[in-house]
Protein backbone atom coordinates (compact mmCIF):
# COMPACT_ATOMS: atom_id res chain seq x y z
CA UNK A 1 0.00 0.00 0.00
CA UNK A 2 1.32 3.46 -0.84
CA UNK A 3 1.69 6.34 1.52
CA UNK A 4 -0.09 9.55 0.60
CA UNK A 5 3.03 11.64 0.27
CA UNK A 6 4.76 11.19 -3.05
CA UNK A 7 8.29 11.46 -1.61
CA UNK A 8 7.81 8.49 0.65
CA UNK A 9 5.54 6.47 -1.61
CA UNK A 10 7.92 3.53 -1.63
CA UNK A 11 7.68 3.01 2.11
CA UNK A 12 5.59 0.00 3.01
CA UNK A 13 4.11 -0.18 6.50
CA UNK A 14 3.61 -3.79 7.59
CA UNK A 15 0.13 -5.14 8.23
CA UNK A 16 1.09 -6.71 11.56
CA UNK A 17 0.58 -4.27 14.42
CA UNK A 18 3.73 -5.35 16.26
CA UNK A 19 6.02 -4.55 13.35
CA UNK A 20 7.73 -1.33 12.31
CA UNK A 21 9.64 -0.91 9.04
CA UNK A 22 13.36 -0.39 9.69
CA UNK A 23 13.38 2.08 6.80
CA UNK A 24 11.78 4.75 8.97
CA UNK A 25 14.94 4.97 11.06
CA UNK A 26 17.26 6.01 8.28
CA UNK A 27 15.49 7.33 5.16
CA UNK A 28 16.08 10.99 4.37
CA UNK A 29 12.66 11.42 2.73
CA UNK A 30 10.92 10.00 5.80
CA UNK A 31 12.92 12.37 7.98
CA UNK A 32 11.91 15.42 5.92
CA UNK A 33 8.27 14.41 6.24
CA UNK A 34 8.69 13.94 10.01
CA UNK A 35 9.94 17.51 10.32
CA UNK A 36 6.87 18.76 8.48
CA UNK A 37 4.20 16.56 10.07
CA UNK A 38 5.52 16.03 13.57
CA UNK A 39 8.11 18.63 14.58
CA UNK A 40 6.48 21.52 12.71
CA UNK A 41 3.09 19.79 12.83
CA UNK A 42 0.37 19.51 15.49
CA UNK A 43 2.51 18.37 18.45
CA UNK A 44 3.79 20.20 21.53
CA UNK A 45 7.50 20.30 22.40
CA UNK A 46 9.08 20.77 25.83
CA UNK A 47 11.70 23.53 25.69
CA UNK A 48 12.55 24.91 29.12
CA UNK A 49 11.65 25.27 32.75
CA UNK A 50 10.86 28.73 34.09
CA UNK A 51 13.79 28.44 36.54
CA UNK A 52 16.23 28.33 33.60
CA UNK A 53 15.12 31.84 32.62
CA UNK A 54 14.04 33.09 36.01
CA UNK A 55 14.42 36.88 35.55
CA UNK A 56 13.00 39.39 33.07
CA UNK A 57 15.28 39.55 30.04
CA UNK A 58 16.60 36.01 30.56
CA UNK A 59 16.56 33.91 27.41
CA UNK A 60 17.41 30.40 26.33
CA UNK A 61 17.95 28.99 22.84
CA UNK A 62 16.47 25.65 21.83
CA UNK A 63 15.54 23.64 18.78
CA UNK A 64 12.28 22.16 17.52
CA UNK A 65 13.02 19.70 14.74
CA UNK A 66 15.80 21.67 13.11
CA UNK A 67 14.24 25.08 13.68
CA UNK A 68 16.04 27.36 16.17
CA UNK A 69 13.75 28.93 18.76
CA UNK A 70 14.28 31.54 21.43
CA UNK A 71 12.54 31.34 24.80
CA UNK A 72 12.38 34.77 26.44
CA UNK A 73 11.26 35.89 29.89
CA UNK A 74 9.51 39.12 28.94
CA UNK A 75 9.69 42.39 30.84
CA UNK A 76 6.03 41.73 31.75
CA UNK A 77 6.86 38.34 33.34
CA UNK A 78 5.35 36.31 30.51
CA UNK A 79 7.48 33.63 28.88
CA UNK A 80 7.25 33.62 25.09
CA UNK A 81 8.76 31.39 22.47
CA UNK A 82 9.87 32.93 19.17
CA UNK A 83 11.47 31.65 16.00
CA UNK A 84 15.15 32.48 16.60
CA UNK A 85 15.33 34.31 13.30
CA UNK A 86 15.17 37.98 12.36
CA UNK A 87 11.98 38.91 10.52
CA UNK A 88 14.12 40.82 8.01
CA UNK A 89 16.62 38.41 6.45
CA UNK A 90 16.24 35.38 8.75
CA UNK A 91 19.52 35.86 10.64
CA UNK A 92 19.71 33.78 13.83
CA UNK A 93 19.29 36.26 16.65
CA UNK A 94 20.85 34.52 19.67
CA UNK A 95 23.54 31.86 19.49
CA UNK A 96 24.51 31.16 23.13
CA UNK A 97 22.66 28.58 25.21
CA UNK A 98 21.40 31.10 27.78
CA UNK A 99 21.77 34.77 28.57
CA UNK A 100 20.10 38.00 29.58
CA UNK A 101 19.42 41.19 27.62
CA UNK A 102 17.38 44.36 27.68
CA UNK A 103 16.54 43.91 24.01
CA UNK A 104 17.13 41.51 21.16
CA UNK A 105 19.29 43.01 18.43
CA UNK A 106 20.01 41.41 15.08
CA UNK A 107 23.73 41.92 14.36
CA UNK A 108 23.30 42.04 10.58
CA UNK A 109 21.30 45.27 10.06
CA UNK A 110 20.70 46.16 13.72
CA UNK A 111 16.96 45.57 13.72
CA UNK A 112 15.95 45.84 17.36
CA UNK A 113 13.22 43.89 19.15
CA UNK A 114 12.05 44.17 22.74
CA UNK A 115 11.74 41.16 25.04
CA UNK A 116 8.09 40.83 24.06
CA UNK A 117 9.16 40.32 20.43
CA UNK A 118 7.97 43.69 19.09
CA UNK A 119 10.11 45.44 16.50
CA UNK A 120 11.30 48.65 18.16
CA UNK A 121 13.06 50.02 15.13
CA UNK A 122 15.43 49.46 12.25
CA UNK A 123 18.11 51.74 10.73
CA UNK A 124 16.98 53.49 7.54
CA UNK A 125 13.31 52.73 8.07
CA UNK A 126 12.24 55.85 6.11
CA UNK A 127 13.63 54.30 2.94
CA UNK A 128 11.78 51.00 3.41
CA UNK A 129 9.17 49.80 0.93
CA UNK A 130 6.03 51.95 1.00
CA UNK A 131 3.48 50.67 3.47
CA UNK A 132 6.05 49.07 5.79
CA UNK A 133 4.54 48.72 9.24
CA UNK A 134 6.64 47.87 12.28
CA UNK A 135 3.84 45.79 13.78
CA UNK A 136 4.01 43.40 10.83
CA UNK A 137 7.62 42.55 11.68
CA UNK A 138 7.40 41.37 15.28
CA UNK A 139 9.30 38.14 15.96
CA UNK A 140 7.32 35.08 14.92
CA UNK A 141 5.67 33.89 18.12
CA UNK A 142 4.86 30.24 18.67
CA UNK A 143 1.84 28.93 20.56
CA UNK A 144 3.22 28.56 24.07
CA UNK A 145 1.88 26.90 27.23
CA UNK A 146 3.22 26.22 30.70
CA UNK A 147 2.59 23.49 33.27
CA UNK A 148 4.39 23.43 36.64
CA UNK A 149 6.82 25.95 35.16
CA UNK A 150 7.64 23.68 32.22
CA UNK A 151 7.41 25.61 28.95
CA UNK A 152 6.07 23.93 25.83
CA UNK A 153 5.51 25.36 22.36
CA UNK A 154 4.27 24.39 18.92
CA UNK A 155 4.55 25.90 15.45
CA UNK A 156 1.11 24.53 14.59
CA UNK A 157 -2.29 26.12 15.00
CA UNK A 158 -3.73 22.60 14.70
CA UNK A 159 -2.00 21.19 17.79
CA UNK A 160 -4.58 20.06 20.36
CA UNK A 161 -5.41 22.22 23.36
CA UNK A 162 -2.41 21.95 25.70
CA UNK A 163 -4.39 20.45 28.59
CA UNK A 164 -5.76 17.79 26.27
CA UNK A 165 -2.26 17.08 24.96
CA UNK A 166 -0.88 16.42 28.47
CA UNK A 167 -4.06 14.60 29.50
CA UNK A 168 -3.58 11.94 32.16
CA UNK A 169 0.14 12.70 32.52
CA UNK A 170 -0.51 15.93 34.45
CA UNK A 171 -0.47 14.60 38.06
CA UNK A 172 2.62 12.53 37.32
CA UNK A 173 4.49 15.47 35.78
CA UNK A 174 3.55 17.56 38.81
CA UNK A 175 4.84 14.85 41.15
CA UNK A 176 8.08 14.56 39.15
CA UNK A 177 8.84 18.27 39.57
CA UNK A 178 8.23 18.37 43.30
CA UNK A 179 4.45 18.86 43.26
CA UNK A 180 4.37 22.50 42.23
CA UNK A 181 7.28 22.99 39.85
CA UNK A 182 9.10 25.51 42.05
CA UNK A 183 12.52 24.41 40.89
CA UNK A 184 16.08 25.67 40.95
CA UNK A 185 18.45 24.91 38.07
CA UNK A 186 21.49 22.76 38.92
CA UNK A 187 23.03 22.44 35.47
CA UNK A 188 23.15 20.55 32.19
CA UNK A 189 24.56 17.53 30.48
CA UNK A 190 24.35 17.43 26.69
CA UNK A 191 24.98 14.48 24.43
CA UNK A 192 24.68 13.60 20.78
CA UNK A 193 23.48 10.05 20.14
CA UNK A 194 24.46 8.41 16.84
CA UNK A 195 20.90 7.31 16.35
CA UNK A 196 17.57 8.21 14.82
CA UNK A 197 15.31 10.14 17.20
CA UNK A 198 12.71 7.36 17.21
CA UNK A 199 15.20 4.79 18.49
CA UNK A 200 16.00 7.17 21.35
CA UNK A 201 12.29 7.59 22.05
CA UNK A 202 11.59 3.85 21.77
CA UNK A 203 13.03 3.03 25.20
CA UNK A 204 10.84 0.62 27.16
CA UNK A 205 10.66 -1.49 30.31
CA UNK A 206 11.61 -4.78 28.72
CA UNK A 207 15.27 -3.88 28.26
CA UNK A 208 15.63 -2.24 31.70
CA UNK A 209 16.86 -5.07 33.90
CA UNK A 210 18.46 -6.86 30.95
CA UNK A 211 20.68 -4.07 29.61
CA UNK A 212 21.25 -2.12 32.84
CA UNK A 213 23.20 -3.99 35.51
CA UNK A 214 22.48 -1.19 37.95
CA UNK A 215 18.72 -1.73 37.63
CA UNK A 216 19.21 -5.21 39.07
CA UNK A 217 21.35 -3.82 41.90
CA UNK A 218 18.68 -1.23 42.70
CA UNK A 219 15.89 -3.81 42.34
CA UNK A 220 13.90 -1.40 40.17
CA UNK A 221 12.49 -4.16 38.04
CA UNK A 222 10.97 -5.95 41.02
CA UNK A 223 9.39 -2.94 42.73
CA UNK A 224 5.69 -2.05 42.66
CA UNK A 225 4.32 0.40 40.20
CA UNK A 226 2.23 1.20 37.18
CA UNK A 227 2.91 1.88 33.55
CA UNK A 228 0.32 3.16 31.14
CA UNK A 229 -0.07 4.76 27.75
CA UNK A 230 -2.35 7.74 27.20
CA UNK A 231 -4.58 8.52 24.26
CA UNK A 232 -1.95 10.95 22.94
CA UNK A 233 0.71 8.20 22.91
CA UNK A 234 2.47 9.40 26.05
CA UNK A 235 3.90 6.83 28.45
CA UNK A 236 3.90 7.04 32.23
CA UNK A 237 6.17 4.73 34.18
CA UNK A 238 5.67 5.08 37.92
CA UNK A 239 7.53 2.74 40.26
CA UNK A 240 7.78 3.21 44.01
CA UNK A 241 11.14 1.97 45.21
CA UNK A 242 10.00 0.82 48.64
CA UNK A 243 12.53 -1.94 49.02
CA UNK A 244 15.98 -1.12 50.34
CA UNK A 245 18.35 -1.73 47.48
CA UNK A 246 21.40 -3.90 47.58
CA UNK A 247 24.24 -1.55 46.74
CA UNK A 248 26.36 -4.39 45.46
CA UNK A 249 30.01 -3.66 44.94
CA UNK A 250 29.84 0.14 45.45
CA UNK A 251 31.93 1.62 48.27
CA UNK A 252 30.02 4.93 48.46
CA UNK A 253 26.33 4.10 48.35
CA UNK A 254 25.28 7.62 49.41
CA UNK A 255 25.09 8.55 45.76
CA UNK A 256 22.16 6.17 45.18
CA UNK A 257 20.16 6.81 48.33
CA UNK A 258 16.69 8.35 48.44
CA UNK A 259 16.85 11.33 50.82
CA UNK A 260 13.96 13.57 49.81
CA UNK A 261 11.83 13.61 53.00
CA UNK A 262 8.67 14.49 51.02
CA UNK A 263 8.79 11.56 48.64
CA UNK A 264 9.02 7.80 48.74
CA UNK A 265 11.89 7.05 46.36
CA UNK A 266 10.48 6.67 42.88
CA UNK A 267 11.46 5.88 39.37
CA UNK A 268 9.01 8.14 37.55
CA UNK A 269 9.34 8.61 33.82
CA UNK A 270 6.85 10.55 31.70
CA UNK A 271 7.62 10.16 28.02
CA UNK A 272 5.69 12.69 25.93
CA UNK A 273 5.22 12.25 22.21
CA UNK A 274 7.28 12.96 20.24
CA UNK A 275 10.50 13.50 22.16
CA UNK A 276 10.15 15.05 25.61
CA UNK A 277 10.99 13.32 28.88
CA UNK A 278 10.17 14.37 32.44
CA UNK A 279 12.03 12.22 34.95
CA UNK A 280 12.29 11.78 38.70
CA UNK A 281 14.75 8.97 39.47
CA UNK A 282 15.45 8.56 43.19
CA UNK A 283 16.17 12.23 44.04
CA UNK A 284 17.12 13.35 40.53
CA UNK A 285 14.70 15.83 38.94
CA UNK A 286 15.46 15.91 35.27
CA UNK A 287 13.92 17.35 32.09
CA UNK A 288 15.30 15.98 28.84
CA UNK A 289 14.92 18.18 25.79
CA UNK A 290 15.73 16.42 22.55
CA UNK A 291 15.76 17.18 18.85
CA UNK A 292 16.88 15.41 15.70
CA UNK A 293 20.01 16.74 14.03
CA UNK A 294 19.53 14.44 11.02
CA UNK A 295 17.98 10.98 10.47
CA UNK A 296 21.21 9.65 11.95
CA UNK A 297 21.78 11.88 14.97
CA UNK A 298 19.75 12.99 17.99
CA UNK A 299 20.85 15.61 20.47
CA UNK A 300 19.62 15.46 24.05
CA UNK A 301 19.98 18.19 26.66
CA UNK A 302 19.52 16.96 30.23
CA UNK A 303 18.55 19.77 32.60
CA UNK A 304 18.78 18.99 36.33
CA UNK A 305 16.92 20.70 39.15
CA UNK A 306 16.52 20.95 42.89
CA UNK A 307 13.32 22.12 44.59
CA UNK A 308 13.24 25.64 46.01
CA UNK A 309 12.40 24.23 49.46
CA UNK A 310 15.39 21.89 49.58
CA UNK A 311 17.97 22.50 52.27
CA UNK A 312 21.63 22.79 51.31
CA UNK A 313 22.36 19.13 52.05
CA UNK A 314 19.54 17.91 49.80
CA UNK A 315 20.65 20.22 46.96
CA UNK A 316 24.16 18.84 47.30
CA UNK A 317 22.78 15.29 47.27
CA UNK A 318 20.75 15.97 44.10
CA UNK A 319 23.87 17.40 42.41
CA UNK A 320 25.94 14.33 43.31
CA UNK A 321 23.20 11.94 42.27
CA UNK A 322 22.47 13.70 38.97
CA UNK A 323 26.17 13.90 38.17
CA UNK A 324 26.64 10.18 38.64
CA UNK A 325 23.41 8.37 37.83
CA UNK A 326 22.37 9.82 34.49
CA UNK A 327 23.71 11.34 31.30
CA UNK A 328 26.44 10.19 28.91
CA UNK A 329 28.45 8.62 31.73
CA UNK A 330 25.61 7.76 34.09
CA UNK A 331 25.70 4.71 36.34
CA UNK A 332 22.17 3.76 35.21
CA UNK A 333 22.08 5.32 31.74
CA UNK A 334 25.38 4.87 29.91
CA UNK A 335 24.16 1.60 28.43
CA UNK A 336 21.29 3.33 26.59
CA UNK A 337 23.68 5.61 24.72
CA UNK A 338 25.86 2.61 24.00
CA UNK A 339 23.03 0.67 22.39
CA UNK A 340 21.34 3.46 20.37
CA UNK A 341 24.11 3.59 17.76
CA UNK A 342 23.93 -0.19 17.38
CA UNK A 343 20.17 -0.06 16.82
CA UNK A 344 20.76 2.61 14.21
CA UNK A 345 23.46 0.68 12.38
CA UNK A 346 21.36 -2.47 12.48
CA UNK A 347 18.31 -0.66 11.11
CA UNK A 348 20.08 -0.31 7.76
CA UNK A 349 19.12 -3.92 7.04
CA UNK A 350 15.94 -4.97 5.24
CA UNK A 351 12.66 -5.83 6.91
CA UNK A 352 10.84 -4.86 10.06
CA UNK A 353 11.69 -4.34 13.72
CA UNK A 354 9.34 -6.30 15.97
CA UNK A 355 7.80 -5.86 19.38
CA UNK A 356 6.93 -9.03 21.29
CA UNK A 357 6.95 -8.60 25.08
CA UNK A 358 3.41 -7.94 26.26
CA UNK A 359 1.77 -8.07 22.83
CA UNK A 360 -1.48 -9.95 23.35
CA UNK A 361 -3.45 -9.62 20.16
CA UNK A 362 -3.14 -9.01 16.44
CA UNK A 363 -4.89 -5.62 16.33
CA UNK A 364 -4.30 -2.08 17.54
CA UNK A 365 -4.15 -1.47 21.29
CA UNK A 366 -6.82 0.81 22.77
CA UNK A 367 -5.84 3.63 25.13
CA UNK A 368 -5.49 4.21 27.98
CA UNK A 369 -3.51 1.01 28.16
CA UNK A 370 -1.91 -0.45 31.26
CA UNK A 371 1.38 -2.12 30.51
CA UNK A 372 2.62 -5.18 32.29
CA UNK A 373 5.84 -4.85 34.22
CA UNK A 374 8.79 -5.02 31.85
CA UNK A 375 6.70 -4.96 28.67
CA UNK A 376 7.41 -3.25 25.38
CA UNK A 377 3.89 -3.43 23.90
CA UNK A 378 3.07 0.14 24.93
CA UNK A 379 5.48 1.47 22.33
CA UNK A 380 3.13 0.19 19.65
CA UNK A 381 0.71 2.95 20.67
CA UNK A 382 3.44 5.49 20.00
CA UNK A 383 4.13 3.85 16.66
CA UNK A 384 0.45 3.86 15.70
CA UNK A 385 0.25 7.57 16.55
CA UNK A 386 3.39 8.14 14.47
CA UNK A 387 2.04 6.12 11.52
CA UNK A 388 -1.18 8.09 11.47
CA UNK A 389 0.62 11.45 11.84
CA UNK A 390 2.85 10.54 8.92
CA UNK A 391 -0.01 9.28 6.77
CA UNK A 392 1.54 5.86 6.12
CA UNK A 393 -1.06 3.26 5.24
CA UNK A 394 -0.82 -0.31 6.45
CA UNK A 395 -0.08 -2.95 3.86
CA UNK B 1 58.93 30.50 39.11
CA UNK B 2 58.37 26.83 39.86
CA UNK B 3 61.48 24.71 40.11
CA UNK B 4 62.25 22.56 37.03
CA UNK B 5 62.52 19.41 39.15
CA UNK B 6 59.01 20.05 40.48
CA UNK B 7 57.67 20.58 36.96
CA UNK B 8 59.23 17.29 35.93
CA UNK B 9 57.38 15.49 38.72
CA UNK B 10 54.14 17.20 37.75
CA UNK B 11 54.57 16.35 34.07
CA UNK B 12 55.44 12.77 34.96
CA UNK B 13 52.15 12.52 36.84
CA UNK B 14 50.21 13.88 33.85
CA UNK B 15 51.96 11.39 31.57
CA UNK B 16 51.12 8.58 33.95
CA UNK B 17 47.50 9.74 34.02
CA UNK B 18 47.28 9.74 30.20
CA UNK B 19 49.02 6.39 30.00
CA UNK B 20 46.69 4.67 32.46
CA UNK B 21 43.56 5.91 30.67
CA UNK B 22 44.76 5.18 27.14
CA UNK B 23 45.81 1.70 28.28
CA UNK B 24 42.53 1.31 30.21
CA UNK B 25 44.41 0.43 33.39
CA UNK B 26 41.68 1.69 35.70
CA UNK B 27 43.30 0.63 39.00
CA UNK B 28 46.41 2.54 38.00
CA UNK B 29 44.22 5.52 37.06
CA UNK B 30 42.76 5.54 40.60
CA UNK B 31 46.30 5.37 42.01
CA UNK B 32 47.11 8.74 40.37
CA UNK B 33 45.02 10.38 43.15
CA UNK B 34 46.12 10.76 46.73
CA UNK B 35 44.00 9.35 49.55
CA UNK B 36 41.87 12.51 49.72
CA UNK B 37 41.63 12.93 45.96
CA UNK B 38 38.63 13.95 43.90
CA UNK B 39 37.84 13.79 40.21
CA UNK B 40 35.23 15.92 38.46
CA UNK B 41 34.42 16.13 34.75
CA UNK B 42 32.11 19.07 34.02
CA UNK B 43 30.89 21.07 31.01
CA UNK B 44 32.33 24.57 30.67
CA UNK B 45 28.77 25.85 30.32
CA UNK B 46 28.03 24.75 33.89
CA UNK B 47 31.42 25.80 35.26
CA UNK B 48 31.07 29.36 33.96
CA UNK B 49 27.54 29.77 35.28
CA UNK B 50 28.30 28.39 38.74
CA UNK B 51 26.12 25.37 38.08
CA UNK B 52 27.66 22.46 39.98
CA UNK B 53 26.06 19.63 38.01
CA UNK B 54 28.83 17.53 36.42
CA UNK B 55 29.16 14.63 33.98
CA UNK B 56 31.26 12.64 36.43
CA UNK B 57 31.62 13.62 40.08
CA UNK B 58 33.91 11.49 42.21
CA UNK B 59 34.25 13.74 45.22
CA UNK B 60 36.01 11.24 47.48
CA UNK B 61 38.35 8.30 47.11
CA UNK B 62 35.50 5.77 47.50
CA UNK B 63 33.75 7.34 44.51
CA UNK B 64 36.97 7.10 42.52
CA UNK B 65 37.13 3.41 43.38
CA UNK B 66 33.46 3.05 42.39
CA UNK B 67 34.22 4.55 38.96
CA UNK B 68 36.77 1.79 38.49
CA UNK B 69 34.01 -0.67 39.42
CA UNK B 70 31.58 0.89 36.89
CA UNK B 71 34.08 0.46 34.07
CA UNK B 72 35.57 -2.90 35.02
CA UNK B 73 32.50 -4.69 36.44
CA UNK B 74 29.13 -2.99 35.94
CA UNK B 75 29.20 -1.84 32.31
CA UNK B 76 31.21 -4.77 30.99
CA UNK B 77 29.80 -6.29 27.82
CA UNK B 78 27.14 -3.69 27.09
CA UNK B 79 29.04 -1.03 25.16
CA UNK B 80 30.95 -0.98 21.91
CA UNK B 81 34.43 -0.26 23.16
CA UNK B 82 36.63 2.55 21.93
CA UNK B 83 40.25 3.52 22.41
CA UNK B 84 41.36 6.97 23.49
CA UNK B 85 44.49 9.05 22.99
CA UNK B 86 45.00 11.91 25.41
CA UNK B 87 47.13 14.93 24.46
CA UNK B 88 47.92 17.26 27.35
CA UNK B 89 49.88 20.51 27.45
CA UNK B 90 50.66 22.29 30.70
CA UNK B 91 49.95 26.02 30.36
CA UNK B 92 50.28 27.28 33.95
CA UNK B 93 51.68 26.13 37.28
CA UNK B 94 51.44 28.01 40.56
CA UNK B 95 52.65 27.04 44.01
CA UNK B 96 49.85 27.26 46.59
CA UNK B 97 51.67 25.71 49.55
CA UNK B 98 55.17 24.22 49.93
CA UNK B 99 54.03 20.87 48.50
CA UNK B 100 50.77 21.84 46.75
CA UNK B 101 50.58 23.18 43.19
CA UNK B 102 47.75 24.49 41.05
CA UNK B 103 48.29 23.28 37.50
CA UNK B 104 46.29 24.17 34.43
CA UNK B 105 46.67 22.15 31.23
CA UNK B 106 44.89 22.06 27.88
CA UNK B 107 43.75 18.66 26.66
CA UNK B 108 42.35 16.99 23.61
CA UNK B 109 41.14 13.39 23.55
CA UNK B 110 40.75 11.49 20.30
CA UNK B 111 38.69 8.30 20.23
CA UNK B 112 38.63 5.41 17.80
CA UNK B 113 35.67 3.07 17.46
CA UNK B 114 35.79 -0.64 16.74
CA UNK B 115 35.23 0.27 13.08
CA UNK B 116 38.57 2.04 13.07
CA UNK B 117 37.29 5.59 12.68
CA UNK B 118 38.88 8.31 14.79
CA UNK B 119 37.27 11.56 15.88
CA UNK B 120 37.61 14.11 18.63
CA UNK B 121 35.97 12.93 21.86
CA UNK B 122 36.42 16.07 23.97
CA UNK B 123 38.62 19.15 24.29
CA UNK B 124 39.04 21.30 27.35
CA UNK B 125 41.23 22.26 30.25
CA UNK B 126 42.35 20.47 33.40
CA UNK B 127 42.48 22.46 36.60
CA UNK B 128 44.43 20.27 38.98
CA UNK B 129 45.70 20.46 42.52
CA UNK B 130 48.82 18.32 42.71
CA UNK B 131 50.59 17.33 45.92
CA UNK B 132 54.23 16.34 46.07
CA UNK B 133 55.07 13.69 48.64
CA UNK B 134 57.68 11.09 49.29
CA UNK B 135 56.00 8.73 46.88
CA UNK B 136 56.02 11.35 44.12
CA UNK B 137 53.25 13.58 42.76
CA UNK B 138 49.54 12.78 43.07
CA UNK B 139 46.27 14.55 42.31
CA UNK B 140 44.55 16.09 45.31
CA UNK B 141 41.85 17.13 42.89
CA UNK B 142 41.45 16.90 39.15
CA UNK B 143 38.85 18.96 37.36
CA UNK B 144 38.34 18.27 33.65
CA UNK B 145 36.38 21.21 32.24
CA UNK B 146 34.96 20.33 28.84
CA UNK B 147 34.74 22.92 26.07
CA UNK B 148 32.92 20.12 24.27
CA UNK B 149 29.56 20.82 25.84
CA UNK B 150 27.79 18.28 23.63
CA UNK B 151 29.71 15.03 24.02
CA UNK B 152 29.36 12.22 21.47
CA UNK B 153 27.38 9.05 22.31
CA UNK B 154 28.67 7.95 25.73
CA UNK B 155 31.69 8.34 27.98
CA UNK B 156 32.81 5.05 29.51
CA UNK B 157 36.23 6.18 30.71
CA UNK B 158 37.18 9.26 32.70
CA UNK B 159 38.88 12.01 30.72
Amino acid sequence: MLARNGDVSTLRWPSKFNEVPKDVFNREDVYRLELERIFYGPEWHMLAHRSEIAKAGDFKTATIGQAPVLIVHGDDGEIRVFANSCTHRATQLKTCARGNGKEIECPYHRWLFNNQGDLIGAPGMREFKQGFRREDYALRKLRTAEFCGIVFATFSDDAPAFDDYLGETRPFIAKAVGGDGRLKLLGYQKVSFASNWKAYADNEGYHGPLLHTAFQMLKWSTSNGAQFMTSHAHKVNHIELGQLPDFGPLQDSSVIEGRDPKLVPVNLIISLFPLSLVIHNLDVINLRYAFPVSPHETEVHYAYFAHEDDDEALVRHRIRQGSNLQGPSGFISLEDGAVFNRIHTGSHTAGNAEFQKGVTGPGPIATPFNLGKGDEAGNLIRWEHYRQAMGFERG
Amino acid sequence: MVDAAVLTQIDDLQSRYMRTLDRRAMDDWAACFDGQGSYVCIARENEEQDLALAIMMDDNSERIRDRVTYVTKIWVGVFEDYTTRHFVQRIECRQLQPALFLVESNFMVAYTTSRGRSEMLVAGVYKDEIVLGEGGAAFRSKRAILDTTVTPRYLVYPV
